[in-house]
């Protein structure tokens, strides 16, 4: 296998040695940021996580255009948006986890710092339009948002977005990725202090392929991470989605329910990581992925994973990949409701259980159209 | 004209190579008005003979026929039955998460008057009477919200079932041990809902274990179905002599 490169060297930027960002652990008194960076693309652990769609692609777009998002409900008060961090509001870099994300925010001639520091009166969004720059969102003491996050794009977009919540802040977190890219990349990496809550509703298509990385960590105690997630891929269409989940503190609480439905000739992968750290006790982590093939030619690749380093945890993961009920179909269908309403009925229950949220209204009829596109094809 | 004709009905359950035979010449001749109750031991066919009727995936008619309304049931999908006016009342209802309640009964009334050249209820109206239909059978007309029995009692379930019946109004309804499992006060709920629902021109097909039903169902006919064939039909009063001496002496 080819050794993975950068398309160019890195150089850090200024916030690192202002201290304005914490670099992450393995670069902290290194010199040599362009070769660990490398190392960190060709470890075996980073390999397995891209076993599934081609990195290369994706490491190439890294340095490219990239515009600023359309930020909506910016001007309320609560809110202050810069290209510089005004200070450090404890954002994780993880170079074992993501050293791609790294390079890009490296690489970013702009970035779009987004500071929260009350209760929101409307929700903040953002609309991406193709590749857009790195966004880094923190929400202070006790601030509560709505963030609704919606992509449009068709070549190589990539988006990146980090997430700090600090103590006993809230975040509602709705995500519309509908838009079918050639390859879409989206990295999403959320931090979570004590007491803080952090949901993401996550609706999706599949694209030539999308790539979504969810890297969610709570790192302060009695925090709560709830990821709900629909998603329909059509024929010829892919979706990889890599989420880690990290227990790093005691009593932390996590439900991940993650529904996709793959038509004939589409392909999905779901890779779902449950990490729970040593001394993470308390813990109540649960994870379920659901898929749906609807036809002979559907590629489903599912792998729950727990990693438990602690005892006194509860924990439960599960996943399944099946297709319609009988018992389910026969039901309908003996209410005079005919097989194939009957089969549509139920594929738009399959992922209506995971649309919710602010976004949902605007993402079902989309989803369901899909399904619909798909029967008739 | 009989509504329902099952003439020597003979059916197998299972896959291909290890069929197992359980209908085994049944006949029954169900006519408009009437009230047929259907009882018998654990395992002679009861719930196979609504199976086969409503046309459920995994059993094989080996010989004899089924007509309703003269239609032959057997050359027809589980759709195009309830189309023409079949309903089985499930013994256990499906749990259907992500699809309302409102939806379902909406997509059902829809297909049966698109199936029949009727016109299909404006939302409005139906919405209206479905509420008051539930809130009739004693369901909280907030399950309609909810997905289809997800997270239903068994007594709602079943009470659900009803509900349907008195929406969809078929000509047969067959219900399945619809008595099984409910406390007194929901029997008596299932019971009235049937009797609202029977009337001169439809028929209803009782499977039940129990004769404590037909204390408020009061059948016109009572069948043993035994080994797969009806052993003995008489009127309501075989039913009190079946829960006093069992079916030993039948079978």
């Amino acid at each position: 296998m080819a050794d993975l490169s950068l398309p160019q060297a890195v150089t850090l930027p200024n916030y690192f040695s202002q201290g304005l960002l914490t670099l992450p652990a393995e670069l902290t008194g290194s010199n040599d940021a362009p070769n660990l960076l490398t190392a960190a693309l060709n470890s075996t652990l980073h390999r397995e996580r891209w076993k599934y769609s081609k990195t290369a692609p994706v490491l190439e777009g890294l340095n490219s255009a990239m515009s600023l998002p359309t930020i909506v409900g910016g001007e309320q008060p609560g809110i202050q948006i810069n290209h510089e961090p005004q200070q450090n509001l404890g954002f994780g870099f993880d170079l074992s986890q993501a050293p791609e994300a790294f390079a890009r925010l490296c690489y970013a001639q702009q970035v779009l710092f987004i500071h929260i520091e009350k209760a929101l009166e409307v929700p903040l969004e953002i609309h991406h339009c193709d590749s857009t720059v790195p966004v880094l969102l923190s929400l202070g003491r006790n601030a509560e948002a709505t963030l609704l996050e919606n992509f449009v794009g068709n070549l190589k977009p990539q988006n990146t977005l980090w997430i700090s919540l600090a103590e006993s802040s809230r975040l509602k977190h709705s995500r519309n990725s509908l838009d079918q890219a050639q390859l879409h990349w989206q990295y999403l990496a959320v931090d979570i202090g004590k007491n803080a809550d952090y949901l993401l509703n996550n609706h999706t298509t599949g694209a030539g392929l999308r790539r979504q990385d969810i890297q969610i960590r709570i790192s302060g105690q009695g925090a709560n991470a709830e990821l709900i997630s629909a998603a329909m891929i059509g024929g010829k269409m892919a979706l990889d989605q890599q989420v880690t989940l990290e227990h790093l503190v005691p009593n932390g609480k996590s439900k991940q329910v993650v529904h996709n439905i793959v038509a004939d000739g589409g392909k999905c992968t779901f890779n779902g990581r449950i990490h729970i750290h040593e001394g993470a006790s308390g813990t109540d982590a649960t994870l379920a992925n659901k898929n749906l093939g609807l036809g002979k030619n559907a590629t489903i690749n599912t792998k729950p994973e727990l990693e438990i380093y602690t005892d006194d945890v509860t924990c439960a993961h599960g996943a399944t990949i099946g297709q319609l009920s009988d018992q389910e179909l026969f039901y309908l269908t003996s209410r005079g409701i005919s097989p194939e309403a009957a089969q549509a009925l139920l594929s738009e229950g399959f992922l209506r259980q995971c649309t919710q949220g602010p976004l949902a209204e605007a993402a079902l009829p989309i989803l369901i159209n899909a399904i619909k596109q798909e029967q008739a094809a | 004209m009989s509504l329902l004709e099952v003439t020597n009905l003979h059916a197998t359950v299972g896959a291909q190579d290890q069929q197992k035979a359980i209908l085994k010449g049944l006949n029954i001749s169900v006519n408009p008005g009437e009230v047929h109750a259907i009882m018998g031991p654990n395992g002679s066919g009861k719930s196979t003979l609504a199976n086969v009727l409503s046309g459920r995936p995994g059993y094989t008619i080996t010989d004899g026929s089924m007509t309703l309304a003269d239609a032959d049931l057997a050359e027809l999908e589980p759709h195009e039955r309830a189309q023409l006016g079949l309903f089985l009342a499930f013994q256990y209802p499906v749990e259907i998460p992500g699809v309302s309640n409102m939806e379902f009964l909406k997509a059902s009334v829809d297909s049966l008057a698109r199936a029949r050249g009727e016109e299909q209820p404006n939302t409005a109206a139906f919405i209206k009477q479905v509420r008051l239909l539930a809130t009739s059978v004693d369901l909280d007309p907030q399950f309609l919200k909810r997905g289809v029995n997800e997270g239903f009692s068994g007594g709602e379930k079943k009470r659900n079932e009803i509900m349907q019946l008195l929406l969809l109004e078929p000509k047969l309804a067959i219900l399945d041990e619809t008595d099984s499992g409910l406390d007194i006060d929901a029997l008596q709920v299932v019971a009235e809902g049937v009797n609202r629902y029977k009337n001169e021109n439809n028929g209803v097909v009782l499977i039940t274990h129990y004769q404590r039903l037909l204390d408020y169902i009061v059948p016109d006919f009572v069948h043993v179905l035994a080994d797969g064939k009806i052993v003995q039909s008489g009127d309501k009063s075989l039913a009190l002599e079946l829960e006093e001496k069992g079916y030993a002496w039948l079978t």
